[in-house]
């Protein structure tokens, strides 16, 4: 504590310098937290996907619709309890900007198969009860100022759909219960999607509710023997592979949003090492008094160490903060292709880390040669 | 027994090829009390001779015993704890930390001590008393004279209460009237204080004001002056 002051005064000795290795921390870190967040979001549905649901979807593309024979074919495949399908709607709300995702889906069969969308009762009376009612997520709810009752429209956005705009009342604000559902979406009935349709009674993917995990392999296989060498053949999949699959259609995210992090970390170290070089570089004179005045080596070493993870570590709080407050839902809505997007207390506590670690790092190299300054030779330079 | 001693010291570097002979067995005995002035023109190894007794660079040859310490034995951190209680230096350009005021800079040194924050603000008080500058503990070194700056400096190396100062062309930087200060307070500490002082200086003015004058010339000892 008593070289508190010491290593404070030191840092501050460059007041703009110090600001700018500290923004530049905090940038990293920043950086490091969101696109950790936006990873975490994109693998939650994935991490909390059931065992016990597998996802049949065609096997060329998600995007293409398979008739609603499959999902009697598929229920009376044995081992298969429950059965319920849904289709990517792809409406628009407002305008592009605006829009969220919005699912159809078969309303009853879901609520029961994905148990982790909670409503209250009443609310999921209201939204049974009423063809044109809908469901929206309690984060979309939040960021449109949804409340139970109002009324919303969709326009088109598929085609497929017709031509006419789609009015909605709003039964019910659902809560996720999991990651495995995401609370930025809205949902309705299949059948108010299905009557407008140009082509009538296709679904987009069917999930199947099965008695134990071991009879995955089993099942889905039968299934998609099922519809081989038709006009519709399938591909089906737990549901987590469904979820990975999803994500994997917007490219590695893993490997492109970790190698930003990565390269920007590595940026910053350079930044923050060559900026304690130049500061212990421009305090030689002193380094070498302080020696003279009987301060060992390993004192000065640890004091230059201390200053920049000081420096760093102030520069990792201002950056976990930043991230906090930006990458929020109510600022930054994830469009309902993933759950809420926000940095938790994991990010904070690894940006943190991170910030220590560059600190560490960038302090290395020019604490080891000051604590191994030459007095002398430091003296006579400058002297 | 004298304070220190000096016995057969060499000190020589190498560039290049070549060996540089700074020093060249000088042999020396400072009592406890002593005010002695190193003279000599540039390059006769009197600065090299001072930093050997501040034990901040070592003989390439010979020992140096200071009071029961042989200090050309000893380890670079043994070294350093050595130097923390037994020598306060005194630099040509003060060389004060420029972020800390006068109190930290005076301050710095029993940071290395045992003691509480209220002891080592009595020992800074006091040191800044004795060199006349209570009332500028709060100063930063730019918001001071070099006269004062150096008078800073000179509590600064006083504060631990050292065997020995050093002081090294102290003087070399100053106006006539501040350097007359300097060196009053310096006989000062001597007088009042009994501190030993081993101080390089060009000029014979300062000098004068020492209980003895050692002339070096190309590293070796040439004559030996003795003030009433």
């Amino acid at each position: 504590m008593k070289y508190l002051t010491l290593v404070l005064k030191s840092a501050l000795r460059s007041k703009r310098r110090t600001a700018l290795t500290i923004i530049s921390v905090a940038l990293a870190v920043f950086l490091f937290a969101s696109l950790r967040a936006v990873l975490d979001g994109f693998n939650a549905g994935a991490e909390a996907s059931s065992s016990t649901r597998i996802v049949t979807i065609r096997s060329t593309s998600l995007i293409f619709s398979m008739p609603t024979s499959h999902a009697e074919t598929i229920r009376a495949v044995p081992g298969v309890r429950d059965l319920t399908w849904a289709n990517w709607f792809g409406g628009i709300y407002k305008d592009q900007q605006h829009s969220f995702a919005n699912f159809a889906i078969e309303p009853e069969s879901y609520l029961r198969v994905y148990p982790e969308i909670l409503l209250t009762p009443d609310e999921r009376q209201a939204f049974l009860a009423d063809r044109t009612g809908c469901i929206v997520g309690d984060g979309l709810a939040r960021t449109n100022g949804f409340r139970v009752g109002d009324k919303v429209t969709l326009k088109v956005g598929i085609p497929t759909y017709g031509t006419q705009d789609y009015d909605f009342t709003i039964r019910g604000i659902y809560r996720a219960g999991s990651g495995a559902v995401d609370n930025q979406s809205m949902m309705f009935h299949w059948k108010y999607a299905d009557e407008r349709s140009v082509v009538k009674g296709q679904l987009g993917w069917i999930v199947a509710q099965i008695a134990s995990p071991e009879q995955e392999p089993q099942i889905a296989g039968t299934i998609d023997e099922k519809f081989a060498n038709s006009p519709y053949e399938t591909k089906t999949d737990t549901e987590k592979q469904f979820a990975s699959s999803f994500v994997s259609m917007f490219g590695n995210l893993n490997l492109l949003l970790g190698s930003i992090a990565i390269a920007v970390v590595i940026a910053t170290l350079f930044v923050a090492g060559n900026t304690m070089a130049m500061s212990v570089r421009e305090r030689t004179t002193e380094i070498a008094v302080m020696r003279t005045l009987g301060f060992p080596g390993g004192t000065i070493f640890g004091l230059i160490a201390v200053e920049a993870l000081l420096m760093s570590i102030v520069g990792g709080a201002v950056g976990v903060v930043l991230a906090r407050v930006v990458v929020n839902p109510h600022v930054i809505p994830s469009g309902g292709f993933i759950p809420e997007v926000s940095v938790n207390d994991l990010n904070v506590a690894i940006g943190l880390a991170l910030s220590a670690f560059i600190g560490i790092v960038a302090g290395l190299i020019p604490a080891t040669l000051a604590s191994r300054l030459k007095i002398v030779d430091a003296l006579r330079r400058v002297a | 027994m004298a304070l220190i001693e000096l016995r057969d010291v060499s000190k020589s570097y190498h560039r290049d090829q070549n060996e540089i002979v700074v020093l060249n067995g000088v042999t020396i005995a400072i009592g406890a009390g002593d005010f002695l002035a190193l003279m000599g023109p540039s390059g006769s190894g009197k600065s090299t001779l001072l930093n050997l007794l501040a034990g901040i660079d070592r003989p390439t040859r010979g020992s140096i015993r200071v009071g029961d310490t042989d200090i050309s034995g000893l380890s670079e951190r043994a070294l350093a704890a050595w130097r923390a209680r037994h020598i306060g230096f005194i630099f040509q350009l003060y060389n004060l930390i420029p972020v800390l005021t006068a109190f930290e800079n005076v301050e710095l040194p029993l940071l290395l001590t045992p003691l509480s924050k209220k002891q080592r603000r009595d020992h800074v008080m006091t040191a800044l008393g004795i060199v006349g500058l209570s009332d500028r503990e709060k100063h930063y070194p730019r918001q001071l004279s070099g006269g004062q700056e150096q008078r800073v400096a000179i509590a600064r190396a006083i504060v631990t209460d050292p065997t020995l100062l050093l002081a090294d062309e102290p003087t070399g930087d100053l106006d006539a009237k501040s350097a007359a200060e300097i060196l009053t307070l310096l006989q000062q500490l001597n007088r009042d204080y009994k501190k030993t002082i081993v101080m390089v200086t060009h000029d014979p003015h300062a000098a004068e004001r020492a209980s003895h004058v050692l002339h070096l010339e190309k590293g070796s000892l040439v004559d030996t002056a003795v003030h009433a």
